[in-house]
C-alpha cells in the first residue's frame, strides 16, 4: 500500500520540511522519531510557578458552616499570608471494591479564604455609636459599668434612640475593652434586675466547631442563661424521628449509600447540597442500583434519576401513602412475605394491641390508647373497676393509679403489680392465644425489677400480627381521619377491623389499622374499601394520590412494587435519602411518617444500604457526650436551661400575635376536645405548664428572688422542699409562668449574644417580626395585630400595643459584616476557620477532624474561646458588689431518655391549671431545681473541669459514662489550676485543651468510655454489645491525631450504628442486630401514636396532611393569578448552589460564577403570566414582609412555585421596595413562624423534651407570596 | 539643509523620531523588566472564536504585507530597484495593488475585530481604556497610511512620490543625520501618517502590542515536545550548601 512509506514524522512533508530548516540552523538533541527534543537547562521561567506553590507552611482545617461535607482542607500560607485552600485527600480508606471519601471538597469551600482578607471583614469591635455616647456618658457620671448600662436601658428615650437604630449603620470602631465592658454589663445588669433566664444565646450546630460552640454555651450555663435550641428552630429535626425511632436523628454515611441496592432521593437535591459526598450516589447506579427522584422541579439530583416523580410541592406524603398501599396489598394481605413479616413482628409496633374507645359523639368506635399491662393487672385485680385509672373521677389526682411513681422506678415494685405497668405495652400470642407483655417496652427501661429485660428478644411469644381470622376474633366499623380537602379540614373515613376483648375492652393491633388506614381491605370486614388502585375516590390508593400529586397511578404502584421487591430479594437495602425539600413543611412530620412506613414495611431500617437517610444540616456531634456535658457545665451546675428555638422567638418576637388559627383549624373530625379552641400561644403556656416543653423566663419574678423565698420556706418549714414550695405557689396563683403574660417588660429577653451564627440573615423566620419587636427597629411587617380574626389566646395576656424593642443589648461576634451585624450593638471581630483550633464531624463521614490556625488571627479578631473568656473576666469583675453568690431555681422539662419519660402514663393532656388537679413537679409541672451560682467565679469555671465530671459522670442517652480517670489525665496534661475557686481543677483554658477535652470524654473517640458505657448498657439491655466496642480499650482519639489526619470514631453506645470492622455506619444496627429496644413506648419503630394530641390532631396513624391553606388561615391571596399584574404561588426557600451549605452568599467569588444578588427563580409560565422577562425586579409580598429580587425565569421550575434561595444576604444588592419604601427584606422576610401543636407534647414515651431533639419546628414551607413585577428603576 | 526647513520640522523629524526610540526601546525593557506576566495578547478567544477566526488572521496576515510594503518602499533606494530595471510606474502600480489590498485587508481585520469586541458582551467587559486607546491609534495609522497611499496616486495627478522624501529621510534616521528637508518636503498626508505612526510606536510598549516582539516563531521550527534539564537552582530559593542535589541519577537522559 502507499501509506505510510515515508519515515515516522510528526505530521507530513510539509511540517518535516519546517523541522528541517530548523535543525539546520540549531542543533538539538532529539528523539529518532523527531518529536521530541532536548534542552540543557532555560527552565528560570518555572521559578514563577514553583514560588506560586512553595509555601511556608500547610495547616489543616476546614469550614465552620453547618455544610454536612465536613471537608479537611490545606490551608496555604505564604509570608504570613493565607494564600488559598485545596483538598486533603488523606482520609482512610474504605476499603476494596469501593469508591473512597477522599477528594471532599467543593468550590464553595474552595472560596473561603477570600473572607480572611475581604471587604466584609469585621475587622475591630465595633459599638452602636449613639449607645457608645450614652454608655460614656453615663458612665462618666456614675462611674460604674453597670450602673450606667441599667440607666441607658431603662430610660425609654434613650432605649428608643439606639434601638431604632439597629441596621442603619452607625457602628463605630472601638476598645476591646469597652466593648466587653459594655457586654458584661448589659448581663449583669438583666441577672440582677430580671433575672438569669433573661440573658440568651444563640450558636448553632455545634458538630461544625465544637469548641467555639461549647466555650459559649458554657458561658451562658454558667451564668443561667438561654441557650435556645437550632436543629427544630431550623425545621431540620425531622420530628418524625423520636416519634417513630425515639431518637433526634441517626442516618448512614454516606459511603453507605454504596451498599445500597435500591436508592429514592425524596426532596433532597444530592448533587447541589451533599456536594462532596453526590459521588456515592452516581457511582452506585454503575453496581445497577436503580436511582429514583422524587421532586417537583426539575433539580439538579433528578438529572442521575433512572425515573423521576414530579410530586406537587407539599404533597409527598400523598404519594407515599399510595405507595403504602399497594405495599401492604401486595406483600401483607396477597402475599406474607416471611422477611417482612418477621421484621415487623419483632422491630415495630404493628403487633401491638390498641384498644378501641367509644367516640363521645356515638358515631362509634376509633382507635384509642395502647393496652398495657396496667390495664391487665387491673382487669384481673378487680373486674368492677370502672376504668384504667386516668378515667377516675374527675377531681381525682391522675396519678392516683398504682403504678410506680418514676421516682420509685428504682425501688421496684411500689404495689404490687408490675413495675412501670402503664409503660409496658401488650400484643397478642399466637402461640398461647392470650394476651403477653413482651420485653422492651419503656417499662421495662427505668426500674430496677426489670433489669436485663430492656430487649426486643421475643422469647417463647409469638406475636400475632393481626387478630384477623384468628379464633375468637370478631370484627368492629371504626371511623378514621382524611385530610384530603386542600382547604385542610378533616372528613371521616370508615373502615373495619378485626378485633377481640381483651381487659375488659375491645382492642385490634397496630397492623390493622394500619390496613384499615391505607384502605387494604380483607374478606368480611366491615366499612368502605378502596375497590382497586384505579379507585380515585378512596383515600390512599395510587389513582387518588394521582390527583394530588399529579405522579400517575401506575408509576405510584410500580416504584412501590420495585422498592418492595428489592428490599425482599435483598434483605433490606431499599433506601432514601430525604432532606429539607419535604422536611421543611408545617405537617413535614406527617410526610415523614407516611415515607417512613415503606421503609419500615420493607424491613429496611438498621440495614446497611437500607432504610432512610435524613440529611440537612451539619448535625452529627460525633464526640457527643463530651461536647454537650462541657458546653452546658455539667461539671459545674446542673440542670442547664435549654429552651425550644422556635417557641422562644415565636412568643418574643410576638408572631403569636398575628396568628390567626388556632389547634382547631388543624384538629381531627374525630377530635375529643383536648385541643378545642386552643391557640398556637396558649399551646406553648401549657406545654410549659405541665413540663412538657421547656419556657424561659420560667417566671415573672426573678429565679434568683424566688429561689430566696423558696429556701426561706424550707427553712420556715411551710414547704417540704423548695420544688413544692414552688408548684404551691404556681398552683394557687401567687407565682405566674412568664410566658402567660410574655410581652410584660418584666418577662422580655434582654440580652442575646449571637456566635457562628447569622440569625437575621440566615434562620429567623419572620424576620420582619424580630426585627419589629425584638428589635425595636423600623421593619416591613405588611399587616396589623391579629388583623380581622377574633381569635386570641386565652391564657396569655393579651396587651392592646405590642412591646417593640424587647432587648437591652444584642451581640453578635464575626468574621464578616452580615445581616445580623448590622442589626448588633456590639460586634466582637472573630476569628475565622483558619485562625483557630477546633473539631469537625459530620453525619456524612465517619471521620473527626480538627480546624487548625494557618494565621493568628489578623488585626483586631479573636477567636470566640477568648472572647468568651474576656466575657466571663469581666463579667466576674463587675458581679462583685452586684451579684456574688446566688442561689437560682431552675425549671426544667421532663427529659427524654430518663424517667421524666415515664410522667404521665397514656399521654394526656389534663391541666393542673384552673382544675382540682395538683401541680406536681416533675409529673405533671416542670422539675425545679436550685442551683448555686458564684457570679464573681465565672471565668474560673468556665475553664476548668468542674467536680460533677467525678462524681456523677456524664450522662447521654440513659447511659452514665464515669469519665474520673479522664479528668486525673487532663490535670495531667493541662495542669490544674492553682487558686481560686477552681483550684485544683484540670485546665482547659485554650481551644486547643477543650478540643482535648471533649475527645476525651466521650465514648466515640475513647474506646474505654466506649466499652464502659456498653456494659452499663448490657445490665439494662440484657444482651451483649460490649464486644463492638472491645479491642478499643487503649484506642483513645487525641486532639493531635485530628490534626494529622481525618480519624475514624469508636463504635460507641451515643449512636445507634456501628463502625465495628471498617463496616459503614448505618443508623439503628445495633438495635436490629443486638436487640437493643428503640428508645419508644414499645421499644419498637412507631406506627401509631397514642397521645391525646396526636389522636385529637388526627395523626395517630402514617397519613397525608395537605400544605397549610394560608388563605384560610391568615388571609392571604388563594394561589394563582389575580387578573392584575400579579400572582401568588409556593414561596419556597431552599438551599443554593451558590451560598451555604457550603458558603455564604456574599463571597465575591461565588457572585461571580452565579447571578448574583437576590433572585427569584420562577417558571417561565408563572412569568409570563405577570409579563417577567428573566432578571427583571420583581416584588413578593405577604403579610409578613417584602422581598426584592430579580426573577429568574427557568424551565426547570413548575408553575406555582417560586424559589427563594435561602440566606441571600441583606448586604448584597437589597434595592428599597415599592410595597414599603424601605429596603427590601431577605428571603425570611416573607415568611413567619408556625408552631405545630403536636411537636409540642412532652412528658410521654419517645414525646418527651430533648434538646435539638423533640420540640416544635421552625417549618416556613408552606408560605404563600404574591410576586409582580416592579419599576425596573431600584434605588438604594 | 534647505531653507525652508522650519524650527516645527526640526521637532518633529529630527527630534521626534529619537525621543519615540528611546521610547519605544526604553519602554520594552521597562515591560520585560517589570511586567512579564502583562506581556500578552490579553486573548479573547476564550469569549468568542468564530468571528475572531476570520478577523484575527485577515487583521494580521494584513498588517505583516504592510509591513513588508513599508519595508521595500522606506528601505530600499529608489536607485536600486532602478538599477535592477523597475520602472516608476511599475512600481506604484506594484504599491497601489498589492499595499491597497493589503491595506483594505488589514483595515477590514481591525474593523471586523473592533465590531467584534464592541458587540460581544464579555469581550467588551475585557476591554480596558488602555486597549481603546491603542485602537484609536492603529486604526489612525492604518487609514492615514491607506490615504498616503491612495492620494498618492489619484490625488495631484501623478502622485507625490515618496521614495524621494520620505524615504531617504527615513534611512537616514539611522545614520544620525537626519534629512529633515527632505521629510519637510512631504506633503502633509504623509507627515500625518509618519506622525501617528510614531505614536503607535510610543504607546507600543505600553499596550498589548507588545506581543508582536514575542511571536512564538521558533515554534513551526522545532518538535512540539521540549525537555529541558533541571537548573540547579529551582525557584527563587537559594540552594544550600551541604546537600547533595537529589535525583541526579534520573538527569541522565537515557539513550536508546
Amino acid at each position: 500500500m502507499t501509506q505510510d512509506t515515508r519515515a515516522a514524522g510528526p505530521d507530513g512533508p510539509a511540517s518535516d520540511a519546517l523541522l528541517k530548516l530548523g535543525r539546520f540552523f540549531t542543533r538539538w538533541d532529539e528523539t529518532d522519531d523527531g518529536r521530541a527534543v532536548f534542552r540543557e537547562g532555560g527552565r528560570k521561567g518555572d521559578s514563577f510557578y514553583r514560588d506560586r506553590w512553595s509555601h511556608d507552611k500547610v495547616v489543616r482545617s476546614t469550614h465552620g458552616v453547618n455544610c454536612t461535607g465536613s471537608c479537611s482542607w490545606k490551608i496555604y500560607v505564604k509570608d504570613g499570608i493565607i494564600t488559598w485552600e485545596s483538598q486533603q485527600t488523606d482520609y482512610p480508606s474504605v476499603g476494596p471494591d469501593s469508591p473512597e471519601y477522599e477528594p471532599r471538597g467543593c468550590p464553595r469551600g474552595a472560596a473561603f479564604s477570600w473572607y480572611t482578607y475581604s471587604p466584609t471583614r469585621v475587622r475591630y469591635p465595633y459599638v452602636r455609636g449613639v449607645l457608645l455616647d450614652l454608655y460614656r456618658e453615663a458612665k462618666q457620671r456614675l462611674g460604674d459599668p453597670v450602673l450606667a448600662f441599667a440607666e441607658v436601658a431603662a430610660d425609654p428615650g434613650k432605649r428608643k434612640t439606639y434601638q431604632q437604630a439597629r441596621g442603619k449603620g452607625g457602628l463605630v470602631r472601638t476598645s476591646w475593652a469597652e466593648a466587653i465592658e459594655i457586654a458584661a454589663a448589659a448581663h449583669v445588669n438583666t441577672i440582677k434586675t430580671y433575672g438569669p433566664d433573661r440573658c440568651a444565646g444563640f450558636s448553632p450546630i455545634p458538630a461544625m466547631s465544637m469548641v467555639s460552640h461549647a466555650v459559649g454555651n458554657r458561658f451562658m450555663q454558667l451564668i443561667g442563661g438561654v441557650m435556645t435550641s437550632f436543629y427544630d428552630w431550623y425545621a431540620d429535626l425531622p420530628v418524625a424521628s423520636p416519634q417513630v425511632f425515639g431518637d433526634q436523628t441517626d442516618v448512614p454515611e454516606s459511603g453507605d449509600w454504596w451498599d445500597s441496592t435500591y436508592l429514592m432521593m425524596w426532596g433532597s437535591n444530592v448533587p447541589v447540597t451533599r456536594t462532596p459526598d453526590a459521588h456515592w450516589m452516581t457511582e452506585v447506579r454503575y453496581k445497577g442500583t436503580k436511582v429514583v427522584s422524587v421532586s417537583p422541579d426539575y433539580a439538579d439530583n433528578t438529572k442521575f434519576a433512572d425515573e423521576w416523580l414530579p410530586a406537587q410541592a407539599g404533597t409527598d406524603a400523598a404519594l407515599a401513602m399510595g405507595m403504602g398501599h399497594v405495599l401492604l396489598k401486595e406483600f401483607f394481605v396477597d402475599r406474607s412475605v416471611p422477611f417482612f413479616h418477621d421484621y415487623v413482628r419483632q422491630y415495630t409496633d404493628l403487633p401491638f394491641l390498641v384498644a378501641l374507645t367509644e367516640h363521645p359523639d356515638g358515631g362509634g368506635l376509633v382507635p384509642g390508647k395502647f393496652l398495657t399491662a396496667a390495664d391487665l393487672d387491673a382487669a384481673e385485680s378487680s373486674t368492677d373497676a370502672s376504668g384504667p385509672a386516668w378515667q377516675g373521677a374527675a377531681g381525682n389526682s391522675p396519678f392516683a393509679g398504682k403504678h410506680a411513681a418514676p421516682e420509685a422506678g428504682a425501688g421496684g415494685d411500689a404495689a404490687g403489680g408490675r413495675a412501670d405497668a402503664d409503660f409496658k405495652t401488650v400484643l397478642w400470642d399466637a402461640a398461647t392465644g392470650a394476651p403477653a407483655v413482651p420485653n422492651g417496652s419503656l417499662g421495662f427501661r427505668y426500674n430496677a425489677a426489670d433489669e436485663g429485660k430492656w430487649n426486643l428478644d421475643l422469647g417463647d411469644i409469638d406475636p400475632a400480627l393481626s387478630l384477623y381470622g384468628l379464633p375468637g376474633s370478631t370484627t368492629a366499623e371504626i371511623r378514621l381521619p382524611l385530610f384530603d380537602d386542600p382547604a385542610g379540614a378533616g372528613t371521616t373515613i370508615h373502615r373495619g377491623v378485626p378485633v377481640r376483648q381483651v381487659a375488659g375492652r375491645p382492642v385490634t393491633t397496630v397492623f390493622d389499622l394500619m390496613l384499615a388506614q391505607y384502605g387494604v381491605g380483607r374478606d368480611g370486614l366491615p366499612g368502605h374499601w378502596a375497590a382497586g388502585y384505579d379507585d380515585a375516590a378512596t383515600a390512599y390508593t395510587p389513582a387518588w394520590q394521582e390527583e394530588i400529586t399529579s405522579v400517575p397511578a401506575e408509576a405510584c404502584a410500580r416504584i412501590a412494587r420495585e422498592f418492595a421487591a428489592n428490599a425482599e430479594e435483598s434483605g433490606g437495602r431499599s433506601m432514601i435519602i430525604m432532606g429539607a425539600g419535604i422536611c421543611q413543611w408545617f405537617h413535614g412530620d406527617a410526610t415523614y411518617r407516611a415515607i417512613l412506613s415503606l421503609l419500615l414495611l420493607t424491613g429496611s431500617m438498621g440495614r446497611n444500604g437500607g432504610g432512610w437517610a435524613h440529611y440537612v444540616g451539619q448535625e452529627k456531634c460525633r464526640p457527643i457526650t463530651g461536647w454537650i456535658s462541657l458546653a452546658n457545665a455539667l461539671d459545674w451546675s446542673r440542670p442547664p436551661r435549654t429552651m425550644i428555638g422556635t417557641g422562644y422567638w415565636y412568643m418574643h418576637t410576638d408572631q403569636w400575635r398575628q396568628d390567626g388559627y388556632s389547634a382547631d383549624a388543624l384538629k381531627s373530625p374525630l377530635s375529643e376536645g383536648s385541643l378545642d379552641g386552643l391557640h398556637t400561644a396558649d399551646a406553648l403556656a401549657k406545654s410549659a405548664a405541665l413540663g412538657w416543653m421547656p419556657f424561659y423566663p420560667q417566671f415573672s419574678a426573678n429565679p434568683m428572688d424566688v429561689a430566696d423565698a423558696a429556701e426561706a420556706a424550707v427553712d420556715a418549714g411551710t414547704a417540704e422542699d423548695p420544688a413544692s414550695y414552688v408548684a404551691t405557689e404556681l398552683k394557687e396563683g401567687r407565682l405566674q409562668q412568664a410566658i402567660e403574660d410574655v410581652d410584660a417588660p418584666a418577662n422580655w429577653p434582654r440580652t442575646l449574644v449571637l456566635w457562628r451564627s447569622n440569625l437575621f440573615g440566615s434562620s429567623a423566620k419572620g424576620n420582619e417580626y424580630f426585627l419589629r419587636n425584638l428589635l425595636g427597629t423600623h421593619n416591613n411587617v405588611m399587616g396589623t395585630d391579629n388583623d380581622g380574626v377574633e381569635q386570641r389566646p386565652v391564657d396569655v395576656t393579651w396587651h392592646e400595643d405590642a412591646p417593640e424593642g424587647k432587648l437591652d443589648l444584642l451581640v453578635s461576634a464575626d468574621f464578616r459584616m452580615t445581616s445580623t451585624t448590622l442589626l448588633s450593638d456590639v460586634v466582637f471581630p472573630a476569628a475565622t476557620w483558619y485562625e483557630k483550633h477546633d473539631l469537625s464531624s459530620t453525619d456524612m463521614h465517619p471521620f473527626v477532624h480538627a480546624f487548625t490556625p494557618a494565621i493568628d488571627p489578623p488585626w483586631q479578631a479573636k477567636t470566640d474561646f477568648e472572647m468568651f473568656e474576656l466575657l466571663a473576666r469581666e463579667l466576674s469583675r463587675q458581679a462583685t458588689g452586684h451579684l456574688g453568690v446566688r442561689k437560682d431555681l431552675v425549671s426544667h422539662p421532663m427529659q427524654h431518655d430518663t424517667p421524666g419519660q415515664l410522667a404521665q402514663p397514656g399521654g394526656h393532656a389534663e391541666d393542673w391549671r384552673g382544675t382540682g388537679i395538683p401541680g406536681v413537679p416533675g409529673r405533671n409541672m416542670p422539675h425545679f431545681t436550685v442551683v448555686e451560682r458564684d457570679y464573681t467565679a465565672i471565668a474560673d469555671k468556665l475553664l476548668s473541669v468542674g467536680p460533677l465530671a467525678d462524681s456523677k459522670g456524664f450522662t447521654v442517652k440513659n447511659v452514665t459514662y464515669r469519665v474520673r480517670g479522664e479528668v486525673e489525665r487532663l490535670g495531667r496534661m493541662h495542669g490544674v489550676m492553682s487558686h481560686g475557686p477552681a483550684a485544683g481543677r484540670p485546665a482547659i483554658d485554650t481551644d486547643a485543651r477543650l478540643a482535648e477535652a471533649i475527645l476525651s470524654f466521650s465514648g466515640t473517640t475513647n474506646g474505654a468510655l466506649a466499652v464502659q458505657g456498653f456494659h452499663e448498657l448490657e445490665k439494662r439491655v440484657g444482651k451483649k454489645l460490649a464486644d463492638l466496642a472491645e479491642g478499643s480499650e487503649e484506642k483513645r482519639i487525641t486532639f493531635a491525631m485530628t490534626q494529622a489526619g481525618p480519624q475514624p470514631v469508636i463504635t460507641s453506645p451515643e449512636w445507634s450504628g456501628s463502625e465495628t470492622g471498617g463496616r459503614r455506619y448505618a443508623p439503628f444496627t445495633v438495635n436490629i442486630e443486638r436487640l437493643k429496644p428503640f428508645h419508644t413506648l414499645t421499644g419498637r419503630m412507631h406506627f401509631y401514636l397514642d397521645h391525646d394530641w396526636m389522636r385529637d390532631v388526627g395523626e395517630q396513624l402514617p397519613n397525608y396532611r395537605p400544605p397549610l391553606d394560608m388563605h384560610r388561615l391568615f388571609g392571604e391571596p388563594k394561589l394563582g393569578t389575580t387578573g392584575e399584574l400579579e400572582i401568588t404561588v409556593r414561596y419556597l426557600t431552599p438551599h443554593s448552589k451558590w451560598s451555604i451549605h457550603s458558603e455564604y452568599q456574599d463571597n465575591l467569588l461565588m457572585l461571580s460564577l452565579s447571578r448574583g444578588g437576590p433572585t427569584v427563580w420562577m417558571s417561565p409560565g408563572d412569568a409570563a403570566a405577570i409579563k417577567v422577562a428573566d432578571n427583571d425586579w420583581v416584588e413578593a409580598v405577604n403579610t409578613n414582609g417584602v422581598l426584592v429580587a430579580r426573577a429568574i425565569v427557568s424551565h426547570r421550575m413548575p408553575d406555582g412555585v417560586a424559589y427563594v434561595y435561602h440566606a441571600q444576604e441583606r448586604t448584597i444588592d437589597v434595592p428599597k421596595s415599592e410595597a414599603t419604601g424601605r429596603r427590601g427584606g431577605i428571603h425570611n422576610s416573607v415568611t413567619r413562624l408556625l408552631v405545630k401543636p403536636t411537636h409540642l407534647i412532652g412528658g410521654y414515651g419517645q414525646l418527651s423534651y430533648a434538646f435539638n431533639y423533640f420540640g416544635p419546628t421552625g417549618n416556613q414551607r408552606d408560605m404563600v407570596s404574591t410576586i409582580r413585577r416592579r419599576s425596573q428603576e431600584v434605588t438604594y | 539643509m534647505a531653507p525652508d526647513v522650519g524650527v516645527l520640522d526640526v521637532v518633529l523629524w529630527g527630534v521626534l523620531p529619537y525621543l519615540m526610540a528611546v521610547i519605544l526601546v526604553g519602554g520594552l525593557i521597562w515591560r520585560y523588566r517589570y511586567d512579564q506576566f502583562g506581556w500578552t495578547t490579553r486573548s479573547s478567544q476564550l469569549y468568542e472564536s468564530r468571528l475572531l477566526r476570520i478577523a484575527s488572521p485577515l487583521f494580521h496576515f494584513g498588517i505583516l504585507a504592510v509591513l513588508a510594503g513599508h519595508l521595500f518602499g522606506l528601505v530600499i533606494p529608489m536607485s536600486w530597484t532602478e538599477a535592477v530595471g523597475m520602472s516608476q510606474e511599475f512600481y506604484h502600480f506594484n504599491a497601489l495593488f498589492v499595499g491597497g489590498v493589503a491595506g483594505i485587508g488589514t483595515l477590514g481585520g481591525i474593523i471586523l475585530l473592533i465590531i467584534r469586541r464592541r458587540t460581544t458582551g464579555p469581550v467588551f467587559m475585557a476591554t480596558t481604556k488602555n486597549d481603546k486607546m491603542m485602537y484609536v491609534v492603529l486604526v489612525a495609522a492604518i487609514i492615514f497610511g491607506l490615504w498616503t497611499t491612495l492620494a498618492s496616486v489619484f490625488l495631484g495627478g501623478h502622485g507625490h512620490n515618496y521614495r524621494e522624501t520620505v524615504s531617504p529621510w527615513f534611512r537616514s534616521l539611522y545614520i544620525l543625520q537626519p534629512d529633515i528637508g527632505s521629510m519637510a518636503a512631504a506633503p502633509f498626508s504623509f507627515h500625518l501618517h509618519t506622525l501617528v505612526g510614531m505614536a503607535l510606536f510610543v504607546i507600543w510598549p505600553f499596550t498589548r502590542l507588545v506581543h508582536a516582539f514575542t511571536a512564538p516563531l521558533h515554534y513551526i521550527f522545532r518538535p512540539y515536545i521540549v525537555y529541558r534539564s533541571r537548573d540547579r537552582q529551582q525557584g527563587s530559593t537559594p540552594v544550600r550548601r551541604g546537600w547533595s542535589e537529589v535525583g541526579l541519577a534520573d538527569r541522565e537522559r537515557d539513550r536508546r
